[in-house]
């Protein structure tokens, strides 16, 4: 093993810049096979003032896990059941006695907020609409408008596949950033993280105008995903290639810059101070052939709900259960580098757990954890398991 | 209305997503392929020679359907995601920016506009002189033909992405709330509502007396027309949002699991299911003896026993209706390609 040491350089606009190092945390690839990753240059806003509410937000290190089998039945969701788990589990989150105090504390009356979902397996694992419309509902309760509650993707296609802009509340409009391939209009040209990672003609990404002006607070709802270049998908990954474009390079065939690009990216402000709530959708677990399996066969009614402002965490104990549900279907850990499992052929990897297309980079999240965005670390994160209903 | 003309969204006011017989005769080339400015979503719809498709970049645009040259477009400066309708040589649409276009046939100019409350991606459908649609604010309107005046407006209750249809002065379609509304045509006064367990976004069709419509919770409603009564329902693996076609005895509806059905109108018996791997969205055509779906590929199904004829990988951004006609198969594609296949 090299010693992958990584040095990302963050430029700041108005000339002021800031040198952060940061060590990607993976394993390297065989030396000969692929060199480390390469620098990452960050162009965000200058004179930003991080929020208290940036992650890793108000709860460092608190991750509230709830389960109910009645959360989903027959593959529907249950709506009312819903409801009174995201109740308790923020109420568990924040201390607060009524869960209008508890949203208090994320959103005012005067915010625009952003429902971040995750579309990208629909219909069969993605943000579920009963769960999206429960969070606007509780935004709304804390004196949010409606018509300032935007549900938003970057891929407008996949949000159609999902019928969320018929299913949420009237009033809550639903954002597709891109409404086809290479569309870049949706985007902020001053805000990217550049890097070329496998020569690439163009090596940046952008950072999605709604999420750099429009909004001002984010909801991060992702959901509980095998991901077949960064190990899983949860927050960080919902939330960073969720929001800036151009980010399919970061993975070429074995190889993966999950980590450390999607740590990077949760980083860069105003992302950072804006994403201040994170629920996880554990609806259905999608253990294998993610983002986009849609195959039955590797997706679990887990009826699990996670709720938590610190995203490392939270993709911490969201890699354990992945993890865990693998092991105990027989398939190969995400942390595997066996070249064995490697697969070119998509539909082989659909169908068969043991193969991958490749190398999987889970330690995208401790890298995170290194970018100060929260907590990895197992022994230290306060994770509350509030079992069946309640 | 003659074989070679498809008005509106799935060919009629009634959303029967299909025609006159005809005999199968697979494509045998492209006869041309045009573009147009920014993503296709709805359906082409094609009259007295020209085929009108909208875009998102907001465009209506009128292509020669014997060489798909553009012979003029209209900017709507707003996207457009909705499917045309063509009635009285006016072309209408409605607009994300909230309005509803009436757009002159021939010259492509502006006839009228008229400002809904919200985003509308229904597809307008015109009986009697009247235009009706929905939007996204939760109303559904009747207007005008000849002016663009707005004669009623009656609130639903949730979001209207579901393109209406009309029959006999009703006005019949889904919305937001999971129910299904049978407004009077002339007053707009609810005549009855049926609920369903989810949202509605599929459009429903009418043949024989019965509503046909798919539901996001997973069933597929078949519903007495007069009373709102459900006379059967189908389960299916999740939720549909795809319109059905009706021929004959048969209703052709795909879910978005990915399986295309046939089900007797009469009772709700399964008649065939194609499981295609894709999640179907887009509304099913039937042309005589043969079902249309477009769900990445575009495919030609048997209608009686649902075996597969023909299926071309044209990209895999094929999503909406075909319009289908004796000497041609006109299709979109969301990157803004158009094709007529003969």
């Amino acid at each position: 093993m090299i010693d992958r040491r990584q040095f990302v350089k963050r430029t700041c606009l108005g000339g002021f810049a800031l040198c952060l190092d940061h060590w990607a945390t993976s394993p390297a690839y065989g030396q000969d096979l692929i060199p480390p990753a390469p620098p990452i240059h960050v162009n965000e806003p200058a004179g930003i003032v991080r929020s208290a509410l940036a992650m890793p937000g108000l709860f460092p290190g608190r991750v509230i896990e709830i389960d109910d089998t009645r959360a989903i039945v027959n593959n529907r969701v249950s709506q009312p059941v819903i409801h009174g788990m995201l109740e308790r589990a923020l109420r568990e989150l924040t201390g607060a006695r009524g869960v209008r105090e508890a949203w208090s504390k994320f959103v005012e009356p005067k915010d625009i907020v952003g429902i971040k979902i995750n579309p990208s397996g629909a219909p069969a694992c993605c943000s579920s609409p009963e769960i999206v419309q429960e969070i606007v509902a509780g935004v709304h309760s804390a004196g949010v408008p409606l018509q300032n509650i935007h549900v938003y993707d970057r891929y407008a296609y996949e949000i159609d596949v999902g019928s969320y802009q018929t299913l949420v509340p009237l009033g809550v409009r639903v954002v597709g950033v891109e409404e086809r391939k290479l569309d870049a209009s949706g985007y902020d040209a001053n805000i990217y993280c550049e890097a070329n990672f496998f020569g690439e003609w163009e090596t940046r990404s952008y950072m999605a105008s709604i999420v750099s002006s429009n909004l001002t607070k984010i909801i991060n709802v992702p959901t509980m995903k095998d991901h077949s270049a960064a190990g899983v998908t949860g927050c960080l990954k919902n939330l960073g290639y969720g929001t800036f474009n151009n980010v399919d390079r970061s993975h070429r065939r074995p190889f993966s810059f999950t980590d450390p690009l999607i740590g990077v990216m949760c980083s860069v402000e105003p992302l950072r101070s804006k994403a201040v709530l994170h629920i996880m959708d554990g609806m259905r677990m999608l253990w294998h052939g993610g983002p986009l399996s849609q195959n039955s066969k590797f997706i679990f009614p887990a009826g699990i709900l996670m709720v938590g402002t610190d995203p490392v965490a939270m993709d911490t104990i969201e890699l354990e259960k992945i993890e865990a549900k693998r092991s105990k279907e027989g398939a190969p850990s995400v942390w595997s580098r066996d070249p064995k499992s490697l697969t070119n052929n998509g539909e082989e990897f659909y169908e068969d757990s043991s193969k991958n297309l490749y190398y999987r980079q889970p330690h995208h999240i401790a890298a995170a954890g290194k970018l100060g965005l929260g907590t990895s670390d197992l022994k230290l994160i306060d994770h509350r398991v509030l079992g069946t209903g309640g | 209305m003659t074989d070679n003309e498809w008005p509106t969204l799935l060919c009629d006011n009634r959303r029967s997503g299909g025609q006159a017989p005809q005999p199968w005769r697979a494509p045998q080339k492209s006869l041309w392929q045009a573009s147009v400015e920014g993503g296709v979503r709805g359906a082409p719809i094609l009259r007295d020679g020209l085929l009108y498709v909208t875009s998102l970049a907001g465009y209506l645009t009128a292509i020669d359907a014997r060489n798909g040259t553009v012979r003029w477009r209209f900017d709507a400066e707003s996207p457009i995601h909705s499917t045309p309708s063509f009635s009285g040589g006016q072309v209408f649409f409605t607009s994300d920016g909230g309005k509803l276009h009436a757009v002159d046939s021939n010259s492509g100019e502006k006839k009228w506009v008229v400002t809904a409350g919200a985003e509308s991606w229904a597809s307008p459908v015109v009986s009697k002189n009247t235009i009706f649609f929905g939007d996204a604010s939760g109303h559904m309107y009747a207007v005008n033909l000849a002016d663009g005046m707005v004669q009623w407006k009656r609130e639903l209750g949730g979001k209207v992405y579901s393109s209406a249809c009309v029959a006999e002065d009703r006005v019949f379609v889904g919305c937001g709330s999971g129910e299904i509304h049978c407004i009077g045509s002339r007053s707009g006064d609810v005549l009855w509502k049926t609920p369903t367990g989810n949202g509605i976004d599929s459009s429903p069709a009418i043949a024989n007396g019965t509503l046909f419509v798919g539901s996001l919770d997973f069933f597929f409603y078949a519903i007495d027309t007069t009373t709102g009564a459900i006379r059967w329902k189908y389960e299916a693996e999740l939720g549909i949002s795809s319109s059905p076609a009706v021929s004959g005895d048969a209703v052709v509806f795909g879910c978005k699991a990915g399986v295309l059905r046939a089900l007797n109108i009469q009772n709700g018996k399964l008649m065939w299911a194609q499981g295609l791997g894709q999640a179907i969205t887009a509304p099913a055509v039937i042309s005589g003896t043969t079902v249309w779906l477009q769900s990445g590929m575009t495919y030609a199904f048997n209608l009686s026993d649902g075996n597969l004829l023909w299926r071309a990988r044209l990209g895999y951004s094929l999503q909406a209706a075909p319009a289908v006609t004796e000497s041609a198969v006109y299709l979109t594609s969301m990157e803004g390609d158009v094709y007529a296949l003969g």
